[in-house]
C-alpha cells in the first residue's frame, strides 16, 4: 500500500532487474505482452479478499517494483482457478506466474501480510511428503504450532466432534510406494514449480 | 561466339574518389594487356560528356564490340553508359561496369591493395565482357479492360473511377447482389450519413454503366497468362431467376412456402427461399436458395414459377464458365467477422439479446428491439476487441480499427432513438485516429455515454437480462451489471477463400492473414505480380472513407499501367533450351512469380511474368534453363576473373543481391566505412541464382571463401536461402571444401554495418582456417572437368 498511499512511485522501491528475473521464471515470459486491459482482473473470483488486482501485479512487474509485488496478498490468495489464463488476450499464463511468485517470495524472505498462507503451504508439503496423503489433524497441529500455539485448546472440541462423525481419522495413513512421491517432490525442488 | 571480341576497357577517377586511391595508370596497363582487350584508357570524369564522347569515339574509331567502364556503382550511371554506347551504335547490353568507387576506394586506404583489387575486378568484367549478347527490351500490347472480384463499396468504386476513365470493367460479386457490408449499415460514422443514401446511388451508377459488366453469384476458377495479359475463368453459379425478366414485383416470393434466415439480416430475421437480398439489391432481381427450395429439396412445389407474370423462373438453369481477358485485376474481396462462437465467457448464442455488431445495425435499421421479447432495449453494453489485439490461439493480433468509432455510433443513435437509453462502452483503449473521430468521441462522453476502461471478462445470461462482468482498471473495482442487451464488436478476418485466391493468382498474403502489398509505405495498392492490385478491406481492416480512398488510388494506379497500352519487358530474363528440358517440372515450385508453366513436353517461362530472378536456373537438373545478361558462361568467366591473378590472401568472395545488399554495400561506401581489400564484391539478381559449380569454379580459381548476402525483402526469401545454403554446405563437403568457407545471411538496405561486420569477422575465420592448398583446387579443377 505504501506505493498507492505516497501517490508516486518513489525511487527506492523500483529495482530494474526485477523484470527480467521474472521474465525469466515460469508463467512470467510474456510479461511484457501484457496491455492492462483487465479481463484478468475482472475475471478473478478472488479478487475481493486481494490487496492488488492480479493486473496491477503486472504492471508492478513491468515497472520494476520487486518488494510491493512480493508482499502483496494477491499472489497468496490467488486460487489457481485459471480463469484469468484462459482469457487473457494477450496469452499470459497469470496463474502459473502468481506461484512462480510465490516461489520467489519464499526464497527472497519477503514476508507477505498474511503470513499464514506460506506455513499452511508449507505444513501441508510436508504431511503429504510424510504420508503420501493428507493427515488433517496432524496439518492443523503444525500449523497451529507454528502461527497461534493457543488455538489448538480452543479447537480440540471442534477436533473431537468431527472425529465422531468420521469425518477425520485419528491415525495417519501411507501410501504404498512412497519412494515414488518422494522423487517427485525432489525433482519438485529442484525446479522450483 | 561469332565476332572476336574487341573490348575497351575505360576507366574513371572520378575526380581523385577514385585516383587518390586506386593507382589508375597502373589499372590501365593492367587492363590493356587482358585477352581481348583493344584499348584501355583512363579519365578525369567519365559521367562527363566529354567522358561519354571518349567512349562513344573509342567505339566507332576502334570498332569495339564491348565496353567496360569501371567507375562508381552501376546503380548510379548504368542507365548513363547505356545510352552512350547505344548511341554509339552499341546494343546497351554488351556494355558492363565495375564497381571501383563505392566498392574499392572509397572503402579501403592502402592503395596497393586497392589498386589490385580494382584491377581483380576489372578483370572480372573483361572477362564476362568476352560472353556478353546484344538484348533487345520487349514491347507487350496491354488489354484495356479490368477485372474486379468483389463488389463491395471498395470494388464498386475502383470500378466506377475506371469506367469513368473509358475503360471497360467486370465487376464479380460472389453473392446475389452488389452492396457488400457497407450496404448493411445504418448510418456511418462520424458524420451519420446513411450509408444506403450514400451507397445504393453508386451501385445504381454502377449497373447503369456501359463501361461496368457486373456479374453475381460469380467466383473467379482460375487465372492464366500474365501482366496485361491474364485469362480467367469466372464460374457462375445460377440464380434460377432471369435477371433481365423479373420485375422485383415479389409476386413469388409471397407465395413461397419456405422459410430460411436471412444472410444480409445477420440471421436475425426469415425470408423465404426465393428472395430478393434487400430492397435496393443490384442486380434487381430475386434469387432462389437451393439449399431451402422445396422444389430442389423434395422435388415438389414450383409455385413461384405459376405465379410469376414475367416468366423469369428458370429451374433448370445450370452453371456456367464465362472466360475473360483482362490487362489487370483488382482484388476487392473485404473481410468478415471472426466467429463470435469461439469465445465462450461472453455467451454468445445462448441468450437472443448478446449480439453483433453488425447484427446490432440491422436491429436499429428494424426499429431498435430486443431479439429476445421485442421490447425497446434501454440499457446496453457495447464489448469491444473481442479477438482483437490478443495474441492468443483464438484471436488476432491486430487491431479491427471500426470497432470503436462504430460502438461510439451506435451509442449515440441509440440515445437518439431511445430517449432514457443507457449506453455502456467497455474498451480496452479508444483509437480515434481519424478527422472528426476524436471530437466524435468527445461528444459522446458529452452525450452521457458511460465509458468502462476494462475489456469485458465475463457475459451470462441471467433470465431476462444479461450480466457483464468487467473490471473498471482506472478505478480498481470490478462491476457487475445487468443489460437489456449486450453487444459484441469481433475481430475482423480476411474473407473466405482468401488464401485460395492468393494462391490462384500468385500473390501473397501477410502474417495477419489479409493480401499483403507490394510496399507498405511506397506501393500500398500493387501486389508482389504485376498487374494485380488490392483496394479495400482484402489488404487490412478499414473504415468506409479509408476504403473509398484506397479504391481510387487503386484505380489510378491501375489506369497508369494499362493505359500505356504496353508494357515493357526487361529482357533480361530466364529462358529454356529446349532439347534438354524434360519436363520434370521441378523448376515450377521453385518461381517466386508463377511465370513457369508446363508446355507440351517441356517447359515454357512466361518472359513477361519473369522478374530476372534466377532462381530457376541452379534447380534445373539438366542445366536447361539459363538466364539472359546473367548466363552460366558469363557469371563463371566473371568469377574466373576475379579470383584469378594476383597474390590477395585470403581471397573472399561477396555475391551480393544486386538491388538492396547491393546497395547496402555502396552506402558502406558512401559513408567511407572501410573493411579489408580482400573482399570482392559480385552482384547477382539472388544469391538463388548460384550453384554448386559456380562455387566449386570460385574456389578452384583462388577463392579461400564465399559470403552470400540476400535482401531482406527479395524474391529469393531467408528460409530459401537457409536450405539453399544447407544444400551447399553439403555439397561443398563432398568436394572436400569446409563448409565454414560458405556463409549467408540478409540485410535491409541502412543495415550495412551488419553486413561489413561479417566481412570483417569472416575475414578473420578464413585466415584462421587458412587458404585452400593448391593440390585441392586442382582436385577441383579435374572435378569440374565432368560436371
Amino acid at each position: 500500500m505504501e506505493v498507492i498511499s505516497a501517490h508516486t512511485i518513489a525511487p527506492h522501491l523500483v529495482n530494474p532487474l526485477f523484470t527480467k528475473e521474472v521474465m525469466e521464471m515460469r508463467g512470467g515470459e510474456k510479461i511484457l505482452d501484457c496491455i492492462q486491459c483487465g479481463v484478468c482482473s475482472g475475471s478473478c473470483p478472488a479478487r475481493f479478499a486481494m490487496d492488488y488486482t492480479p493486473m496491477q501485479i503486472i504492471r508492478m512487474v513491468q515497472l520494476g517494483l520487486k518488494e510491493t509485488a512480493l508482499a502483496s496478498s494477491t499472489i497468496w490468495i490467488c486460487a489457481s482457478c485459471y480463469a484469468c489464463t484462459t482469457r487473457c488476450p494477450r496469452d499470459i499464463n497469470i496463474t502459473v506466474l502468481m506461484s512462480s511468485l510465490k516461489n520467489l517470495a519464499l526464497r527472497e524472505g519477503i514476508s507477505t501480510k498474511i503470513e499464514t498462507k506460506p506455513k499452511f503451504h508449507r505444513s501441508f508439503a510436508e504431511v503429504v511428503r510424510k504420508y503420501g496423503r493428507i493427515h488433517e489433524p496432524e496439518l492443523i497441529t503444525k500449523l497451529m504450532k507454528k502461527t497461534d500455539p493457543e488455538a489448538l485448546f480452543h479447537n480440540a472440541a471442534l477436533g473431537l466432534r468431527l472425529w465422531r462423525k468420521g469425518k477425520i481419522r485419528l491415525l495417519p495413513s501411507k501410501i504404498k510406494q512412497r519412494n515414488h512421491l518422494l522423487a517427485i517432490f525432489e525433482k519438485a525442488s529442484k525446479e522450483e514449480i | 561466339m561469332s565476332e572476336e571480341p574487341l573490348i575497351g576497357v575505360y576507366i574513371c577517377h572520378c575526380g581523385g574518389n577514385i585516383s587518390d586511391t586506386v593507382n589508375v595508370e597502373m589499372v590501365k596497363e593492367a587492363a590493356s594487356l587482358f585477352r581481348g582487350v583493344k584499348v584501355a584508357q583512363t579519365y578525369e570524369y567519365l559521367c562527363s560528356n566529354p567522358g561519354q564522347d571518349m567512349i562513344k569515339k573509342g567505339i566507332r574509331e576502334h570498332r569495339l564490340n564491348r565496353v567496360v567502364v569501371a567507375s562508381c556503382s552501376p546503380r548510379m550511371h548504368l542507365d548513363t553508359f547505356r545510352q552512350a554506347v547505344k548511341s554509339a551504335g552499341l546494343n546497351p547490353y554488351l556494355l558492363d561496369m565495375v564497381n571501383i568507387r563505392e566498392h574499392c576506394s572509397w572503402v579501403h586506404d592502402e592503395k596497393e591493395s586497392a589498386t589490385a583489387k580494382a584491377i581483380a575486378l576489372i578483370r572480372g568484367a573483361v572477362e564476362r565482357a568476352r560472353y556478353l549478347e546484344p538484348l533487345e527490351p520487349k514491347s507487350i500490347p496491354v488489354e484495356k479492360k479490368i477485372l474486379v472480384i468483389g463488389g463491395g463499396v471498395a470494388g464498386i468504386y475502383a470500378s466506377i473511377e475506371l469506367a469513368d476513365k473509358g475503360y471497360q470493367v467486370y465487376l464479380i460479386e460472389k453473392r446475389p447482389s452488389i452492396g457488400g457490408h457497407m450496404a448493411q449499415l445504418s448510418k456511418t460514422f462520424p458524420t451519420f450519413d446513411c450509408s444506403a443514401c450514400i451507397l445504393t446511388p453508386k451501385m445504381v451508377y454502377a449497373s447503369q454503366n456501359p463501361n461496368i459488366k457486373i456479374v453475381t453469384n460469380a467466383e473467379p476458377l482460375n487465372i492464366r497468362g500474365s501482366p496485361g495479359n491474364y485469362k480467367v475463368t469466372v464460374k457462375i453459379r445460377p440464380r434460377f431467376v432471369d435477371e433481365d425478366k423479373c420485375t422485383a414485383c415479389s409476386e413469388c416470393t409471397k407465395c413461397c412456402p419456405v422459410k430460411k434466415p436471412s444472410e444480409f439480416e445477420e440471421n436475425l430475421i426469415e425470408e423465404k427461399a426465393i428472395y430478393i437480398p434487400f430492397q435496393q439489391a443490384v442486380p434487381n432481381a430475386y434469387v432462389i436458395d437451393k439449399d431451402y427450395c422445396l422444389y430442389f429439396t423434395k422435388g415438389v412445389c414450383r409455385l413461384c414459377e405459376r405465379f410469376c407474370k414475367g416468366k423469369a423462373i428458370i429451374f433448370d438453369q445450370k452453371e456456367e464458365n464465362m472466360e475473360l481477358n483482362v490487362g489487370a485485376i483488382i482484388v476487392c474481396t473485404g473481410y468478415e467477422q471472426l466467429n463470435l462462437k469461439k469465445f465462450g465467457q461472453y455467451s454468445f448464442g445462448l441468450h437472443p439479446d448478446i449480439v453483433s455488431n453488425l447484427q446490432f445495425e440491422r436491429l436499429m435499421l428494424q426499429s431498435v428491439h430486443r431479439p429476445s421479447n421485442g421490447k425497446t432495449p434501454r440499457k446496453v453494453a457495447f464489448i469491444l476487441c473481442v479477438g482483437s489485439r490478443s495474441n492468443s490461439s483464438n484471436g488476432m493480433e491486430y487491431c479491427c480499427k471500426i470497432g470503436c468509432m462504430n460502438a461510439i455510433k451506435q451509442a449515440l443513435l441509440l440515445e437518439k432513438a431511445v430517449p432514457d437509453a443507457e449506453p455502456w462502452i467497455f474498451y480496452t483503449d479508444i483509437r480515434a485516429h481519424g478527422k472528426g473521430y476524436e471530437e466524435f468521441y468527445a461528444s459522446a462522453r458529452n452525450h452521457g455515454v458511460k465509458f468502462v476502461r476494462g475489456r469485458a471478462a465475463e457475459v451470462m445470461p441471467n433470465g431476462d437480462e444479461v450480466l457483464v462482468k468487467a473490471e473498471d482498471t482506472l478505478f480498481g473495482m470490478q462491476i457487475e451489471e445487468a443489460f437489456d442487451l449486450v453487444v459484441l464488436s469481433p475481430a475482423l478476418i480476411p474473407n473466405q477463400g482468401t488464401l485460395e485466391l492468393a494462391e490462384m493468382l500468385g500473390i501473397d498474403l501477410g502474417s495477419d492473414g489479409f493480401f499483403l502489398e507490394r510496399h507498405h509505405k511506397l506501393r500500398g495498392v500493387e501486389t508482389k505480380r504485376e498487374g494485380i492490385f488490392i483496394a479495400g478491406c482484402a489488404q487490412g481492416p478499414k473504415d468506409v472513407r479509408e476504403t473509398t480512398m484506397e479504391s481510387m488510388a487503386t484505380a489510378s494506379k491501375v489506369a497508369t499501367f494499362i493505359g500505356k497500352g504496353e508494357i515493357s519487358v526487361s529482357p533480361e530474363v530466364a529462358y529454356v533450351t529446349s532439347e534438354k528440358c524434360n519436363a520434370c517440372g521441378i523448376c515450377i515450385d521453385y518461381c517466386p512469380t508463377k511465370a513457369i508453366e508446363e508446355a507440351q513436353n517441356e517447359v515454357a517461362i512466361n518472359s513477361i511474368s519473369c522478374i530476372g530472378c534466377g532462381i530457376c536456373v541452379p534447380i534445373c537438373p539438366r542445366e536447361a534453363i539459363d538466364l539472359n545478361h546473367c548466363t552460366d558462361s558469363q557469371l563463371i568467366a566473371q568469377i574466373r576473373g576475379v579470383c584469378e591473378g594476383e597474390t590477395t590472401s585470403p581471397k573472399i568472395i561477396a555475391f551480393l543481391e544486386r538491388t538492396t545488399a547491393y546497395g547496402s554495400a555502396d552506402l558502406g561506401g558512401q559513408n567511407r566505412r572501410s573493411y579489408p581489400a580482400n573482399i570482392r564484391i559480385i552482384g547477382v539478381p539472388t544469391t538463388g541464382r548460384l550453384g554448386i559449380k559456380h562455387l566449386l569454379h570460385a574456389f578452384a580459381a583462388g577463392a579461400d571463401g564465399i559470403i552470400f548476402i540476400e535482401g531482406d525483402d527479395s524474391a529469393f526469401s531467408e528460409e530459401q536461402l537457409r536450405n539453399h545454403v544447407i544444400e551447399l554446405k553439403k555439397r561443398l563437403h563432398t568436394f572436400n571444401i569446409e563448409s565454414l568457407r560458405l556463409v549467408s545471411t540478409t540485410t535491409t538496405l541502412p543495415q550495412y554495418e551488419k553486413m561489413l561486420d561479417l566481412f570483417e569477422t569472416f575475414t578473420e575465420r578464413i585466415s584462421r582456417i587458412g587458404s585452400l592448398p593448391k593440390e585441392r583446387r586442382d582436385e577441383i579443377r579435374g572435378k569440374l572437368g565432368g560436371l
